[in-house]
């Protein structure tokens, strides 16, 4: 039976472990104290891995702990209350990862009972795990394994009954594929720092959710006459009309003219034949309908298809801006059709469209220079703009075929093999592939990326309006505002809602801190929220020290084309930065953290954050940071507001 | 010639809106480009995403008419 919460609201009450190699699957009473100090989510995450993962431990091994968290607020009456969070040792980084997928998952887990599924071992044999309330079941998934994921959840989806929730990897993550995603809802995904490879590994195919019950709230009046509030107030939000017309892909012309959007592996920002792909074209020539998460208005996803010559027609959830950057003018494609078709196939593949699009950039970027040719291809070339090209250079790499092995591990992986200079435009940091922003002429976006804790990824900072407010030539002053918003924007991943309503419309942290509190029963403000955030913050950037065993200054670079290149075309020609500027920042990033000049946490910020273990572990394998000469920060991270406000 | 311009986020602030939370009334001399108006009111077009006019994106080359409203989206910030 699923245990009732007592005393924290917004919890089911029950959580999973289950023993993949036995097959053993336990119901444990939620630790309430975990929730309430990690805010659940990637918070619960971070905490569970590094108190039980052996520091040595094969992110595709057995050790290693497969985590899915619903937050608090997910499934409540919240503005989309509907993301749910994987987590585990990436593949990628070899440090924490988690990430987070929105549709209807999350709030299923809940309403059948469960906050929490903590899954350890290999399975036997393929194998899905099957809840239906209080029935909990590793069920035969040969059946399943091998297909492709867009093509598993209908066939999963009739077998099982079309109310459960269903959450599949593809053969990317079957056959390892470090950059591989979990997918759900016909194009959600978990696409971040390889989550699908550990299901994989795992031998996992499959989650399927169908959850009947509810969630008990500490206050339903208070909370129903907030959020209606809220509702009312961002249904006339100016944002909200265009919002549901183009999602996020009309921002593609927007990065373009401001000299942000990756072209041609990051050789350039600006895409000569823009009109081609941005939101304008999707809506034009793909979309069919709109379509949204749980408890969501806004309705920002788009069912689209693609239609190419001598290719079968074929149906998806997106581009989204990030798969328009990088599988559009990153890949030099002018064409919605083609970003929509090689999105299609990297979602049933099950690799992330992020990752997967870098990777085949950078292996274009090699055949442009001659660093692989026709005979490493199996007589195909590998040229920007082709979808031919693309599609076969994919299938190599998820069947890990010939020079495909390679490029399994990700661009990092790959340069490393290849050599000859090609580590300078392996455009990632930690082992993860940029995000779809070029960062020479946006400072903070760069250092965004280099210190985000799971390798490069844009949605623990973006700061490409206040690198324009603040002048873009300028380094200095960006960190307080990249660790703010590393503090704030990982609250909605513990949380799990979706962060749109915060950055597109509007709502105030305070009013989703009270709104947390109506549903939790909890008395915390703003400030206790920054702090937990840090907290998780620091704890994850001392577990990738005690794993991989430098100074964490080591870590933070990007690939040298950062500082080394100039943009060379487009309205930012001529821009970029050098190596002290980037040295600079960071200088200023880790004294703003109260950490040291290396990069290493100090004692003194770990035990204001409550994190004395942390430091005795970093310690032991000399990684502390040295004491600051003037001692830490009162704050860590600025709330920014720029000059304009 | 009267023409109303809406946003929201950062926008709103830059474009200090009177008529209600997120509207200002702009009064011009003749007709003018979206980009000629934001201009106008100093309001720098890098930071405009978006030009939404009756439910179509347009771009800052648009001669709106009288009495019409456009609505300015800034970027995604981030996803």
């Amino acid at each position: 039976m699923a245990y009732g919460s007592a005393s924290s609201r917004g919890l089911a009450g029950t959580t999973l472990r289950i023993n993949l190699t036995t097959g053993e699957i336990r119901k444990y009473p939620t630790d309430e104290k975990l929730m309430r100090e990690w805010f659940g989510g990637r918070g619960a995450i971070a905490k569970i891995l590094y108190d039980e993962v052996p520091r040595d431990a094969d992110p595709l091994g057995p050790e290693n702990l497969f985590i899915i968290s619903a937050g608090v607020m997910s499934g409540c009456f919240i503005p989309a209350g509907a993301k749910i969070g994987f987590g585990s040792i990436s593949p990628l980084t070899n440090g924490h990862g988690d990430s987070n997928m929105g549709g209807h998952l999350g709030p299923a887990l809940k309403f059948a009972g469960y906050d929490m599924v903590i899954m350890s071992g290999i399975s036997p044999k393929p194998s899905y795990l099957f809840i239906d309330d209080d029935k909990v079941e590793l069920r035969d998934a040969s059946r399943y394994w091998g297909m492709g994921s867009l093509e598993c959840e209908p066939v999963m989806k009739k077998d099982l009954g079309e109310d459960f929730e269903i959450a599949t990897i593809g053969p990317a993550g079957e056959n390892g594929i470090r950059f591989s995603c979990i997918t759900h809802d016909f194009g959600r995904q978990a696409g971040r720092t390889g989550q699908g490879a550990v299901m994989g590994s795992k031998k996992l195919k499959a989650i399927a959710v169908r959850g009947t019950g509810g969630i008990k709230v500490h206050d339903l009046d208070k909370l129903t006459e907030h959020v209606t509030a809220i509702i009312k107030r961002t249904q006339t939000h100016p944002n909200m009309a265009p919002w549901q017309k183009y999602g996020t892909a009309f921002f593609i012309d927007w990065s373009n003219t401001n000299a942000v959007l990756p072209t041609r592996n990051f050789q350039t920002t600006y895409c000569e034949d823009i009109a081609g792909i941005d939101g304008e074209a999707l809506v034009e020539k793909c979309l069919i309908t709109h379509k949204a998460c749980f408890g969501c208005w806004m309705n920002c996803g788009k069912y689209t298809k693609a239609v190419l010559p001598g290719k079968q027609t074929v149906y998806l959830e997106g581009p989204e801006y990030e798969t328009g950057a990088l599988c559009g003018s990153n890949l030099g494609m002018t064409d919605i059709n083609q970003v929509a078709y090689l999105n299609w196939l990297m979602d049933n593949v099950g690799m992330d469209t992020m990752s997967g699009g870098g990777v085949v950039a950078f292996a274009m970027e090699c055949f442009q220079r001659g660093l692989i040719t026709t005979d490493d291809l199996e007589g195909h070339t590998l040229n920007w703009g082709s979808v031919e090209d693309a599609e076969h250079f994919i299938d190599m790499v998820v069947h890990r075929r010939g020079i495909g092995e390679y490029f399994s591990g990700g661009t990092k992986r790959a340069a490393e093999k290849i050599g000859r200079g090609s580590e300078r435009f392996a455009m990632q940091v930690k082992g993860q592939e940029m995000s779809g922003y070029d960062g020479r002429y946006a400072p903070g976006m760069l250092l965004s990326y280099m210190t985000c804790d799971i390798g490069a990824h844009h949605n623990r900072s973006w700061t490409i309006t206040v690198d324009m407010a603040e002048g873009r030539e300028k380094v200095e002053g960006r960190a307080k505002v990249v660790i703010y918003l590393q503090h704030i924007r990982p609250l909605f991943d513990c949380w799990c809602i979706c962060r749109l309503f915060w950055g597109e419309l509007d709502i105030e942290p305070e009013e989703i801190v009270e709104a947390l509190n109506y549903i939790t029963g909890w008395d915390i403000d703003t400030a206790e929220a920054f702090k937990t955030s840090e907290k998780i913050w620091n704890l994850v950037r001392c577990h990738y020290l005690e794993r991989n065993r430098a100074n964490g200054r080591t870590f933070d670079y990007p690939p040298a084309r950062s500082w080394e290149d100039k943009i060379p075309s487009g309205p930012g020609a001529g821009k970029g930065l050098t190596k002290e500027q980037i040295e600079l920042m960071l200088d200023e990033y880790y004294a703003g953290r109260g950490w040291d000049n290396d990069g290493n946490p100090s004692r003194e910020v770990l035990h204001d954050l409550a994190l004395d273990f942390a430091a005795d572990n970093v310690e032991k394998i000399g990684l502390l940071g040295k004491p600051l000469p003037n001692g830490i920060p009162a704050v860590r991270g600025e709330r920014y507001k720029p000059k304009a406000f | 010639m009267i023409v109303f311009l809406r946003a929201g986020g950062q926008l709103r602030a830059m474009l200090r809106p009177d008529v209600d939370h997120y509207t200002r009334k702009v009064e011009i001399d003749g007709e003018k480009t979206v980009g000629e108006i934001l201009n106008y009111i100093s309001l720098d077009t890098a930071h405009v995403a978006l030009i939404h006019v009756d439910g179509r994106m347009k771009d800052l080359s648009y001669r709106p008419s009288d009495g019409q409203t456009i609505t300015l989206q800034p970027p995604v910030s981030g996803g």
